[in-house]
């Protein structure tokens, strides 16, 4: 075995190779993935897989106060939804745009009325909180959650009371009972929540609904939305691809980029011990050929070059996957400058043990690859020609 | 008789159609040493490969130890080298990067049919008796070329193979080392009972084999 050690510093050289490419394609892999869940996570569990809401010909502004914008005979909406197995949940909401005045400004936004029992199983907003309690709060009479941005900008905090102004011009001091954050900018600078009884009672529009917000167990079958739009009239429907084409687009871009990168890094890597082996094999002729007449046979042969590899790719892998954790853990704990459009305070970074076991197949993978080559080659010698001196 | 070869016709192909040896006819049995002479070109280092079984590249009859050699599969025959002949070269070829014990043991650990302990045994004691038993530790490189080519006679016997072949063994070395080794060969084929066939140029291993047989242009002078 003593054999495979010879030419340590190339050899070590092709280690370094492989450990650049796996630690590359973890520190990727983690980072971009840690982006792609993050962006999941705040867009995509903040907001539901399907909206259902009423068709208006003629959308505008002030659609939303015509009679034309609520939703009839949901009730048979409900127990269609109900019938289908790839329906997770589904909750009711009134939504209104509303202007919301506090003692310091006074600001547009966007207000759900809920019901809180409902609504807590689409939104995970406990994890969210900043500040307050979450929706079951919302029971209390006259009471509103609010995104951070506008909480910020309002200058409120829980306990604070503002006033709401309906587009119908009816107006409600509310209690805020809670501040949540998504982690997104263009949701938390206008989202509010409030009871649809509140909503409701305003509005004037007792018992009435404008959307229906359904949660998939399989979120990439959106088929569902063509069953509703045919069975019932005067509705359209919105799935999550539709309102975060920039999201789902960016995603796969990162897939690509991650995927690519790494494969090329790896593919260099794979070329380098290649090389090396291949000049290894033509150095150690001679000694191929006597192990060839004392009794090694070519596979044998095969086994010590493309061991020499494997150990060469193993170690390379394991360091590789190493370093690609200590490089991801410091990332994670780097502060990250928050842009407009995501709130975040380091780098998301993802842990997944699957990528680990991933880069470390892939690294041994390559150099088992590279290696099989020079080592056919090497079994290929021939004794005969080697000891004739030729 | 170890081994018999019939009417062996050997041609190169490259760079054109030559004919090496003609009808070579020989047969050798236990305890004799055979030594091949002849000029360079002569087709002796051809037919020892033959013999050895390295090139089966040829026409004719092949038989050692019973076994038609044409007849074996690659496999069988890297099995039966490895059991029945050992070699010794002109540039003796010990693994560098092993140390002198390690390259006695190297075919016997190939086989495996003894332990690991007794393989080194056999190796203290053959290198014992090539006189190299205080070098067993020392890196194959740093013997001197006579030393090296002790070492390789005693690689070649770990098997206690029937047939030696040793292709110039002497043909480095110089006149008192070529002494010593020739006499080791002998020794071996006197006191082991083996058959060992030597190819050279070296007119005192001629006079001095239990048989000599001549080649000129791949065609036996007896």
């Amino acid at each position: 075995m003593q054999y495979l050690f010879a030419r340590k510093k190339q050899s070590f050289l092709a280690m370094i190779g492989v450990l650049l490419g796996v630690t590359t394609f973890i520190v990727m892999i983690n980072f971009m993935t840690g982006v792609n869940d993050f962006l999941d996570d705040a867009v995509f569990n903040g907001s539901p897989d399907i909206i259902i809401s009423k068709d208006v010909e003629k959308p505008n502004a002030n659609s939303i106060l015509s009679q034309g914008s609520f939703l009839d005979n949901y009730d048979k909406i409900d127990s269609f939804l109900k019938d289908k197995n790839n329906v997770q949940g589904f909750a009711h909401q009134i939504i209104s745009p509303a202007i919301l005045i506090s003692d310091a400004k006074q600001l547009p936004g966007s207000i759900n009325g809920v019901f809180p029992t409902q609504e807590d199983t689409m939104v995970d907003l406990e994890r969210r909180l900043i500040e307050g309690k979450g929706f079951q709060s919302l029971s209390a009479k006259n009471t509103i959650l609010i995104g951070i941005s506008l909480a910020k900008r309002l200058q409120v905090s829980v306990g604070d009371s503002i006033k709401m102004i309906l587009p119908n011009g009816k107006n409600q001091q509310l209690e805020v009972s809670g501040i949540f954050s998504f982690g997104i900018t263009t949701i938390d600078n206008v989202r509010t929540y409030t009871s649809a009884e509140t909503l409701q009672r305003l509005l004037g529009q007792k018992n009435h609904i404008t959307n229906i917000h359904i949660k998939l167990k399989d979120r990439d079958d959106v088929s569902i939305k063509d069953d509703l739009v045919q069975k019932f009239q005067g509705i359209t429907t919105e799935d999550w691809k539709d309102n975060n084409k920039t999201i789902v687009i960016g995603n796969k871009v990162r897939d690509i980029l991650t995927w690519s990168v790494s494969f090329a890094l790896l593919l260099v890597a794979g070329f380098g011990i290649y090389n090396i082996l291949n000049i290894t094999v033509i150095q150690k002729r001679k000694d191929i050929a006597v192990l060839k007449t004392v009794g090694y046979s070519s596979n044998d042969i095969v086994f010590i070059f493309l061991l020499q590899s494997i150990i060469i790719g193993v170690l390379g892998a394991f360091l590789g996957i190493l370093f690609g954790y200590c490089i991801s853990y410091l990332l994670s704990t780097t502060p990250l400058d928050t842009s407009d459009f995501i709130i975040v305070e380091t780098y998301p970074i993802n842990f997944k043990v699957f990528y680990y076991v991933l880069g470390f197949f892939f690294g041994v993978l390559t150099t088992a690859f590279a290696g099989y080559f020079p080592s056919k080659k090497a079994s290929k010698v021939d004794p005969v020609t080697i000891i004739r001196g030729i | 008789m170890i081994l018999k070869a019939k009417q062996i016709n050997k041609y190169f192909t490259e760079p054109e159609k030559h004919q090496v040896l003609h009808d070579v006819s020989l047969s050798i049995s236990e305890g004799e040493l055979v030594s091949v002479f002849g000029e360079s070109g002569s087709g002796k280092s051809t037919l020892l490969y033959i013999l050895s079984t390295l090139d089966t590249d040829f026409d004719g009859d092949l038989t050692i130890y019973d076994h038609k050699i044409k007849r074996l599969t690659a496999s069988q025959l890297i099995d039966f080298r490895n059991k029945h002949i050992g070699f010794v070269y002109q540039f003796h070829y010990l693994l560098p990067e092993f140390n002198v014990l390690q390259n006695v043991m190297l075919p016997a650990m190939k086989l495996s049919l003894k332990s690991k302990k007794e393989i080194e045994y056999d190796a203290m004691s053959l290198l014992a008796e090539v006189g190299m038993k205080s070098f067993a530790k020392r890196p194959a490189y740093q013997l001197s070329g006579g030393q090296q080519q002790r070492v390789a006679i005693a690689r070649a016997l770990i098997n206690n193979p029937s047939l030696i072949v040793a292709d110039e063994p002497t043909g480095n070395l110089d006149q008192k080392n070529s002494e010593l080794i020739f006499d080791l060969l002998k020794e071996i084929t006197g006191t082991k009972n083996k058959a060992v066939v030597i190819a050279t140029h070296n007119s005192k291993i001629y006079h001095n084999s239990d048989r000599s047989i001549e080649m000129i242009d791949g065609v036996i002078r007896l």
